[in-house]
């Protein structure tokens, strides 16, 4: 679903290591008009983020790789300005509390609401232009 | 009573002059006080009392009254005090010989009134019976004091002084005051005369109790020691050292001849603190030079703060229950004796030896029949004379041939009262006079046959709990003891058959046991079965049948002998054991269901989410009514995956939640099991922040097991490991899980964790029921994992790793015919 057309501050990033789940949250917001790159590994998505801005990054919690929040903590260093949606496949107050307090903008438990999510999506994107 | 109150109403500051200052009734108090309460008893207190008011006050004499045991006068003493002149004697003489009621003399008014009272001049008193004697003493004024224990008067004190004296009120105060004291010495000393007699009814139980009661303060002196004990261990209390015990009251371990170990003596457990049940001692000393077995149970004393003060314990003598004991225990050995087909004399010898433990002096014989059914010939009598034995073996039968030549001429019971008189011991009582004998109970139980053989099944018979049967083939007859009879559900008098005895066989079993009976006699062999007897009202037993062949002298069969063991019970409580177990493990999986709900949440929500998400962008791409077909049979496609994955994740669940009956074993590869399982636990794995590294032994044998039991084994040891390494910091939180093949004989597995280790003594410790050391574990999960292993035929063991934490290890003999066979 990467779009060589769109600016990067058009396209959304997500972060999952399950395959099958990774693929239907790309199609999710792509049905929504949305541009969309994902990624599998939680590493390969941090030297994209070197090399490209990224206005909204959509991240799992629990990968085998590295947590979202791990993930989220080392995405401030790199890119201050990301705007964070975190989604995990578990209920977890800690991990949320630990999330809202890191400034992200959205936390979704799966399975979510498309609605909602989408809504949230679009309105991480339109919260700040890129720097 | 007016004339009486008069005078203690009076009051004379005046005259005051002879008596102690303030100060110094103050300290008389003070040390009255004192030494009163030093006071061991009444007598010295009062002694007390009344030396030291006389002393410090100038008062010349002091007498005590105490009330008589039905409390109906007052009677003078126990002590006095008198100083001075040598004529007050007198008067105490006479007080001596006097009794006062209640309100007679000042005794008697103190005790009526329970208040002082004070008379100026006793010669001029109204009510002073003893007027003569003081005047002739020169006695003029006279003080009493009640002493006073709750309200009731215990005790009179009175004070005389040869001069007339007006009441002085501080003085009364003070003796008052004292005399309270006296009143608590008092009370104290009652309740310990009521101790005493408490302590009186205690000895007398003790000393009539038929338990040995020993009690010992915390040195090991002993503060009782009841007659009975006397008895029991010889002799007295005698004050040695507790280890020297066993050596002085000769205690023995059941052994008999090993000492009591003393720092195990019951009496040395209870003064250390604890409870001792049931403890056998046996006990030999030169009272007792047979020995005598007691049963012990101690307690340790307590003093008031709980702080431990002494032990007592209670002894019983159980000898003539042990000697029960021994007699069924040697029963049994007899009856295994001739289960494992011991010769007739030892049987017999052991028979003999076994009644003749039941009686001091009682001395057996067994007589058997000869095969010409005329003779008797010598069985056993170990402990009778040789030219005994010689004389009767070989002797006729017949009615008045002894008394076991006549049981078995007759075929029934016989008892001699006294050989010396009895004319059926006519030829033998001389040999009986050289013997010693004089009662003979001799028994000889008749049968179709009295061959050898037969005598020896029926005495085993007789007092077993087991079936005896003999089946001739030859002849098509068989024979049942009456226990086996009833067993079998027999009536006494229907002649018996094998065909009869095989038909109570339960159905699904009956082929296979005639079969065995057939082989076993083909072979001249061995027979052995356990198998379900129905009975005629629908009674299920489960028995235990051996038998085996006897031949003749030719060698030909002739017949099949054994025995019918009745294991319903046995077989019973196996049953319910196995469904306990099967519980348990089911328990143990539902557990761990619930610890790894992390997993199992994440394992379903994922399909659940991608099926969610695949859905409403179908259904988005549809109203923008742009949608690629291509991409739509995509969406499709994959929500039709994730929907198998779910299944799946469900049914693996259920496998290991459900409770099944049929366990079937099919061949696995260990290897695979394990990448199934740690897929199963992966979320907990990632959300315990846990790293699982494995390596697997690519020719590791396949094993025959129940696939969802080696998952069990397999979670059960990845969660304790994962429980183990929690609280090492994340880095290091690892588990190696390893294969390796031994041999290609059986396949190893081996769960390695980083954490805190096991219990240093005894790691196989975690095996055990109920051990946990965590706060939410039942305990029960090792348990049931080495079941399922040994269950397997294999074997599993647990060790501290050399650098740190735990390693489990298992291994499973590699699947029949598989051996060589490679897992991929």
């Amino acid at each position: 679903m990467t779009s060589s057309e769109k600016s990067d501050a058009e396209i959304v990033c997500l972060v999952d290591d399950d395959l099958s789940v990774l693929k239907s949250i790309e199609r999710l917001l792509a049905s929504d008009g949305l541009s969309v790159r994902g990624f599998n590994k939680p590493k390969e998505f941090l030297s994209h983020v070197q090399a490209h801005s990224v206005p909204v990054a959509i991240l799992d919690i629990w990968m085998e790789e590295m947590s979202g929040l791990e993930l989220r903590a080392q995405l401030s260093g790199l890119s201050p300005g990301t705007r964070v949606i975190i989604i995990t496949g578990r209920e977890d107050p800690v991990a949320k509390l630990t999330a809202l307090q890191m400034g992200v903008v959205g936390f979704f438990t799966k399975p979510f609401d498309d609605d909602q999510f989408l809504h949230a999506v679009r309105g991480a994107l339109a919260m700040h232009p890129i720097e | 009573m007016s004339e009486r109150d008069k005078i203690d109403m009076k009051s004379g500051e005046h005259r005051e002059t002879a008596d102690p200052s303030r100060e110094e009734q103050l300290s008389l108090l003070l040390t009255i006080t004192m030494e009163v309460a030093a006071a061991s008893d009444l007598a010295s207190a009062l002694d007390v009392v009344l030396r030291r008011v006389c002393e410090k006050t100038g008062w010349v004499l002091g007498l005590a009254w105490v009330p008589n045991q039905d409390r109906t006068v007052l009677e003078c003493g126990p002590v006095c005090f008198c100083c001075g002149e040598g004529g007050l004697t007198k008067f105490r003489v006479a007080s001596e010989g006097s009794h006062f009621r209640p309100g007679v003399g000042l005794p008697g008014r103190v005790w009526e009134l329970k208040r002082p009272a004070w008379i100026e001049d006793v010669t001029q008193d109204p009510n002073f019976p003893r007027t003569k004697a003081a005047a002739k003493v020169g006695l003029k004024a006279a003080v009493g004091i009640p002493i006073l224990s709750g309200d009731e008067v215990i005790a009179v004190i009175e004070f005389f002084v040869q001069e007339s004296r007006a009441k002085n009120e501080r003085l009364v105060k003070v003796i008052a005051a004292v005399a309270a004291q006296l009143g608590l010495v008092m009370e104290r000393k009652r309740a310990e005369e009521k101790l005493s007699s408490t302590n009186e009814i205690l000895e007398s139980i003790l000393s009539s109790m038929g338990d040995a009661v020993i009690v010992a303060d915390k040195e090991g002196k002993f503060l009782a020691f009841n007659p009975a004990a006397e008895r029991m261990f010889g002799k007295g209390a005698a004050q040695t050292a507790s280890r020297e015990w066993s050596h002085q009251y000769g205690l023995y371990l059941p052994d008999k001849v090993t000492p009591f170990p003393p720092d195990q003596l019951p009496l040395t457990r209870s003064i250390r603190g604890e409870e001792v049940n049931n403890v056998e001692i046996f006990v030999r000393h030169d009272e007792a030079p047979q020995g005598l077995w007691t049963r012990i149970n101690g307690r340790p004393l307590r003093g008031p703060n709980g702080e431990l003060s002494g032990g007592v314990i209670v002894c019983r003598d159980i000898t003539e229950i042990k000697k029960e004991e021994f007699f069924l225990f040697d029963q049994s050995r007899v009856l295994e004796m001739i289960a494992a087909n011991a010769s007739l004399a030892e049987v017999l010898t052991s028979l003999v030896l076994l009644m003749e433990a039941q009686a001091d002096g009682l001395r057996c014989s067994i007589l058997v029949l000869n095969q010409d059914g005329k003779h008797v010939r010598h069985g056993a009598a170990p402990n009778l004379p040789a030219a005994y034995v010689k004389a009767v073996d070989g002797a006729p039968i017949g009615p008045r041939n002894g008394s076991c030549g006549t049981a078995m001429y007759l075929r029934r019971q016989v008892v001699v009262k006294d050989v010396l008189t009895d004319p059926l011991w006519a030829d033998y009582r001389k040999l009986a006079e050289i013997c010693g004998l004089r009662a003979a109970i001799e028994r000889q139980r008749v049968q179709e046959t009295l061959r050898e053989r037969d005598a020896r099944i029926n005495l085993a018979a007789e007092s077993a709990d087991l079936a005896f049967w003999v089946i001739y083939p030859e002849q098509n007859t068989a024979w049942m003891s009456d226990k086996g009879r009833k067993m079998y559900g027999f009536d006494s008098k229907l002649p018996l058959t094998r065909d009869l005895i095989c038909g109570r066989v339960h159905p699904d079993e009956r082929a296979a046991v005639h079969a065995a009976f057939d082989r076993a006699c083909a072979s001249h062999g061995l027979f052995e079965s356990e198998h379900r007897l129905i009975l005629p009202y629908g009674k299920t037993r489960w028995v235990i049948v051996r038998g085996r062949c006897l031949e003749d002298e030719h060698g030909s069969l002739l017949e099949l002998i054994g025995v019918t063991i009745d294991v319903s019970a046995q077989k019973q409580s196996e049953l319910q054991l196995q469904i306990q177990r099967e519980e348990m493990s089911h328990l143990n999986r539902v557990a761990l269901m619930g610890e790894m709900t992390a997993s199992v949440a994440h394992e379903l929500n994922q399909p659940l989410t991608a099926i969610a998400n695949n859905a409403s962008a179908a259904r988005r791409f549809l109203e923008r009514g742009n949608i690629d077909p291509v991409l739509l049979q995509q969406l499709l496609q994959d929500m039709v995956a994730d929907s198998q994955r779910a299944g799946e994740v469900i049914r693996g669940i259920r496998a290991l939640v459900r409770k099944d009956k049929t366990v079937v074993r099919s061949a696995l590869n260990l290897n695979a099991v394990i990448a199934d399982t740690l897929r199963l636990v992966s979320s907990d794995i990632v959300l315990r922040e846990s790293v699982v590294v494995t390596e697997m032994d690519h020719s590791l044998p396949q094993v025959e097991a129940v696939p969802v039991q080696i998952q069990q084994v397999l979670l059960n040891l990845i969660m304790n490991a994962l429980d183990a390494v929690e609280s090492r910091p994340p880095a290091e939180r690892r588990i190696l899980i390893s294969t390796r093949s031994l041999n290609g004989e059986s396949a190893e597995v081996s769960v390695r964790d980083f954490g805190t280790g096991l219990p240093q003594d005894r790691p196989d410790k975690v095996f055990d029921h109920f051990f946990s050391t965590k706060q939410t574990g039942m305990g029960m999960g090792l348990t049931i994992v080495r079941s399922i292993i040994e269950t397997h035929g294999g074997k599993i063991s647990a060790e501290n790793a050399p650098d740190r934490g735990a390693r489990f290890f298992f291994h499973l003999p590699a699947a029949r015919g598989d051996s060589k066979s490679q897992a991929a």
